[in-house]
């Protein structure tokens, strides 16, 4: 069937429009599982995580952690067994590319798992899917039975006398369960809220027991710093991010799609090369640059290198990767609507700054929008931001607070001229 | 031990406590140091999500939450800065954002934490010109409790206390984000032995118990601290009191008793105090044979020329007594000397047994009944042999506990005895066989010590007055000791005295008396072993 989305090939996503990559014999024909055998036959676990250390290998989930010290917080004598969570929740608005990573190369991501449950000394994967995602955790249930007929997952991996086990499991759609505690909740079978901290999974995990929560595309990279080595990777993106990343891009743009690209690729270079720009000639007004919960960037700030090193200093993060183009017909307004109920619907509801927070500033974002906004509501929507940002449980309402702070960064002229005109000055392009 | 400083003050925490902790176990949270709070609670697991105790913490960027915080060496604490003082702010205005401003209304006023931190903490105005949120109203959670939905600020105190503590978990908070609510889980109404605390710990009036609500405004009350007397486990209370009444009990912590929990029979147990069958007037038995009320000076009069002319003919032998495990150490202890005085030694206790449960309930349905051990009261029986085959004449005899189908059984053994003196709060059918009838003081009338199951010797003081003529057992019994001119008994009767003199006769009570076990309590010096077979089953 091919793949259709466009794309733009690096090492992660090279196999992807082939059909055999999928399977088990395909996947090893192009090279799949050799990393795996060098890790479990040639190296300590003490090894693998040096040497992911060294590449500089950065959570591909959103919050962008050194995944080698990561692993290394893992304790190493504790009569408890040892877990990994593979989250492939991808809930993060604007971002798709676990999907397709899921879908096209399973075998990747188990190949990477194992040498992580290598490395942390793990018996057991449970890999966490989204509800919505039912064909890619087919395809990956798939390729775990496959792997398992091999010997590749089981009581003696590869004959190397490593036990593991990878269990595939369905979540059930909310957002806040790609939020690592929130997802541990879930997984145990509970209502998914995050869990406050400490402990810390590496200490208390998934029931309980000492866990290392890693996102889809995190673990894909792995088996490749294994065969080819940390320096191969560095070759790739930053000095600070390194490798490659499959960029997300939606929105206004001639060619959305998947763009596996070096870490440090310009913003502007995705938007107007590789998707090829906004459509009919109109001209671009902002991007979210890494998914939704991201603070948007106006036009004139798109020469960023898309590295949280650089995006930083523009007061924004590359989060999930997921490249949201918006033209200047768009109402920020309204976008500040639609997060605002996004993040409204979505909130756990245990912290306060939360569970309130985000349903005013959906409302006062929907006031304006009708009209009905002030000038101080403006102040209003900034205040209530700073008294929700970095003071909860989890990082939601930091994801609820920052969006609103960068629209009205960039784009407080749009409210303004709503509360002057006392109307939305655009023409109505979507229902609230 | 690591040391941490908080606001200046340096004090010594045990490892492994979280900040909240340690300044719990060293007495200053809310006391010298203001860390407002919701969710947590000092019995309950940690939450950490009303967000209220966020603090400063050296070294930290970002500010912690107190209640989740683990004390580490050399920590220092801010808890007045700006931007504490800003998260508060924040934290307090979000959750007012919904919730009904109408204080005058809510039976919490007065006692309700949303209501203080927002004087404290809060903005003095609200920003919100949204329509609040609508919920439903007094939801009938269970027989005894009913919950307001719009008041409820999810700290989910009661979640984990129906989980924790009675372990039922009823309560469980559905649905997510703003349209989170608490309710029962399907099938399930909010029904346990302990379910009426979930109204003490709510910390506003989302809670209520049917039994107090709307009854009285709280700050009309006098919080007297005082001891339930349901049974042997001796929970610390404080009794609710106004214009002479007591409206409720409230569990007064006490981590060696009670912690801060109480069960719901012995909450509701307030409701003996001022009960309609309060035993009100103190009566003699005619000429006719029928029951005339008499002044307390006279029924003790006739009683003790009742004794008399027994003892002077028969010797004393024949007069017994019967103490009630109801009774307080002081009462009984003025029994015991009382029968020594006479000369008799026919004497036991009355305890009554029942169910008990794995954490608060006891076995003896009764406060004091260790106490009465260790004042040498003990097994009933052989004297309530005596009694039925006739050697007994007279019995002093405290409450009608002694009527129970497995002590007597009724009155019929004690309506052969030349005389009974009874001594009683409420009304009963051994008034039918009594000779003498006195009105008793309740623990919530007197002054005098309760000796728990475990050896805890507690203090009541009077709470309330009773409307009528009642004397505490001991001052009926000392001033029939005065009416009978036995040695020992001279002057007027003084409840502190007699408390002094517990430790000074009785061994076991070295060095206790009412003064000295404070408001905790303390433990006898020696235990007399408990669950002697001064008991009937029941």
């Amino acid at each position: 069937m091919g793949l259709k989305v466009p794309y733009v090939t690096s090492y992660l996503s090279e196999h992807f429009a082939d059909d055999e990559f999928g399977a088990l014999q395909g996947y090893e024909r192009r090279g799949g599982y050799q990393a795996a055998k060098k890790a479990l036959r040639e190296m300590t676990p003490e090894q693998v995580i040096e040497l992911v250390k060294t590449s500089g290998l950065q959570g591909r989930g959103g919050a962008g952690f050194p995944t080698g010290m990561k692993w290394s917080f893992m304790p190493k004598d504790t009569p408890k067994p040892k877990y990994l969570v593979c989250n492939a929740d991808e809930s993060e608005p604007g971002s798709f590319k676990d999907r397709i990573l899921l879908e096209r190369g399973p075998h990747q991501l188990l190949e990477g798992i194992l040498i992580g449950a290598w490395a942390t000394g793990a018996s057991r994967t449970f890999v966490y899917v989204r509800g919505e995602y039912a064909q890619p955790a087919a395809e990956l249930q798939r390729a775990v039975d496959e792997a398992y007929a091999k010997g590749y997952l089981g009581r003696n991996v590869m004959r190397s006398g490593f036990q593991h086990d990878v269990l595939v499991v369905r979540g059930a759609g909310a957002y806040i369960c790609g939020e690592e505690t929130g997802l541990l909740e879930s997984l145990e079978g509970k209502k998914g809220q995050p869990r406050k901290k400490p402990p810390f999974p590496a200490e208390y995990g998934a029931f309980g027991m000492p866990t290392t929560v890693n996102n889809v595309e995190t673990f894909c990279h792995v088996p490749h710093i294994v065969s080819k080595g940390a320096d191969w990777f560095r070759s790739f993106g930053t000095e600070k991010s390194p490798g490659s990343t499959i960029f997300g891009v939606s929105g206004h743009v001639v060619r959305p799609g998947l763009y596996e690209l070096p870490l440090g690729t310009r913003l502007d270079e995705i938007v107007f090369e590789h998707a090829g720009g906004v459509p009919d000639g109109r001209k671009i007004k902002g991007v979210i640059p890494g998914g939704m919960s991201m603070p948007i960037l106006p036009a004139g700030q798109l020469d960023v290198p898309m590295a949280n090193e650089f995006l930083r200093e523009r007061k924004t993060m590359l989060g999930t990767g997921g490249v949201m183009v918006m033209d200047e017909t768009t109402c920020m307004v309204r976008v500040g609507c639609v997060i605002g109920w996004f993040f409204r619907d979505e909130s756990c509801g245990q912290c306060t700054q939360c569970r309130e927070g985000t349903g005013w500033i959906h409302k006062i974002m929907q006031r304006i929008e009708r009209g009905a906004g002030t000038r101080e509501d403006l102040d209003l929507l900034l205040d209530i931001a700073s008294k929700m940002e970095g003071q909860t449980i989890c990082a939601f309402a930091d994801a609820a607070a920052w969006p609103v702070q960068g629209l009205l960064r960039h784009f407080r002229e749009d409210f303004e001229t709503h509360v002057r005109e006392r109307k939305c000055p655009f023409p109505a392009s979507f229902e609230l | 031990m690591p040391r941490i400083t908080v606001d200046g003050v340096e004090l010594e925490a045990s490892a492994g406590r979280t900040v909240l902790q340690a300044l719990d176990d060293a007495g200053l949270l809310m006391n010298g140091i203001e860390i407002p709070h919701y969710c947590w609670h000092p019995k309950l697991s940690i939450d950490g999500s009303c967000r209220l105790c966020q603090v400063e913490i050296e070294g930290f960027p970002k500010l912690q939450i107190a209640c989740n915080t683990p004390v580490k060496d050399g920590m220092v604490i801010h808890t007045r800065t700006e931007r504490v003082k800003r998260a508060r702010e924040g934290v307090m205005e979000l959750l007012l954002i919904h919730h009904p401003l109408d204080c005058p209304i809510c039976d919490k006023a007065g006692e309700c934490k949303l209501q203080d931190y927002a004087f404290d903490h809060g903005l003095k105005h609200a920003r919100t010109v949204e329509p609040r949120r609508a919920r439903k109203k007094r939801v009938d959670l269970g027989p005894t409790i009913v919950f307001d939905q719009e008041r409820c600020i999810l700290c989910r105190r009661c979640v984990r206390f129906c989980r924790e503590v009675p372990k039922t978990g009823e309560l469980g908070v559905f649905d997510r984000g703003e349209r989170s609510v608490l309710e029962t889980f399907p099938g399930l109404r909010l029904e346990n032995d302990y379910s009426m605390n979930v109204a003490d710990i709510c910390p506003v009036g989302a809670l209520t118990t049917k039994d107090f609500r709307f009854k009285i405004r709280v700050w009309f009350l006098d919080d007297v601290p005082g001891v339930c007397t349901g049974c042997a486990n001796g929970c610390n209370v404080f009794l609710g009191t106004a214009s002479n009444k007591v409206y409720r009990y409230l569990p007064r912590r006490n981590d060696a008793v009670n912690e801060t929990w109480i069960c719901d029979a012995g909450r509701l147990s307030y409701k003996e105090i001022g009960a309609a069958d309060r035993l009100r007037e103190s009566a003699v038995r005619g000429e006719g044979g029928r029951l005339e009320p008499a002044s307390a000076q006279d029924a003790i009069a006739r009683a003790a020329a009742r004794i008399r002319r027994l003892v002077d003919s028969k010797g004393p032998g024949v007069v017994a007594g019967l103490a009630s495990a109801h009774a307080t150490n002081e009462d009984l202890a003025v029994f015991k000397r009382l029968l020594e005085a006479l000369g008799t030694e026919s004497a036991g206790l009355v305890t009554l047994r029942g169910a008990a449960d794995a954490l608060l309930v006891k076995e003896e349905k009764a406060a004091n009944a260790t106490g009465a051990r260790a004042l040498g009261f003990g097994d009933p029986r052989p004297l309530l042999e005596r009694i039925r085959g006739g050697g007994i004449d007279a019995l002093l005899v405290m409450g009608h506990d002694v009527l129970d189908p497995s002590l007597l059984g009724g009155t019929e053994a004690l309506a052969r005895l030349d005389t009974v003196v009874l001594m009683d709060t409420h009304h009963s059918d051994l008034e039918r066989v009594a000779h003498v009838v006195l009105p008793a003081r309740h623990a919530a009338e007197k002054l005098g010590t309760l000796t728990n199951f475990a050896g805890r010797v507690q203090r009541v003081r009077p709470a309330v007055e009773p409307a009528w003529e009642a004397l505490a057992e001991a001052e009926i019994l000392w001033r029939l000791g005065v009416a009978l001119g036995l040695a020992g008994f001279e002057g007027r009767f003084d409840a502190r005295a007699v408390s002094k003199e517990l430790g000074q006769r009785w061994p076991a009570f070295a060095g206790i008396d009412w003064e000295s076990v404070g408001d905790d309590g303390r433990l006898l010096a020696t235990l007399v072993a408990g669950g002697s077979p001064a008991a009937g089953t029941r």
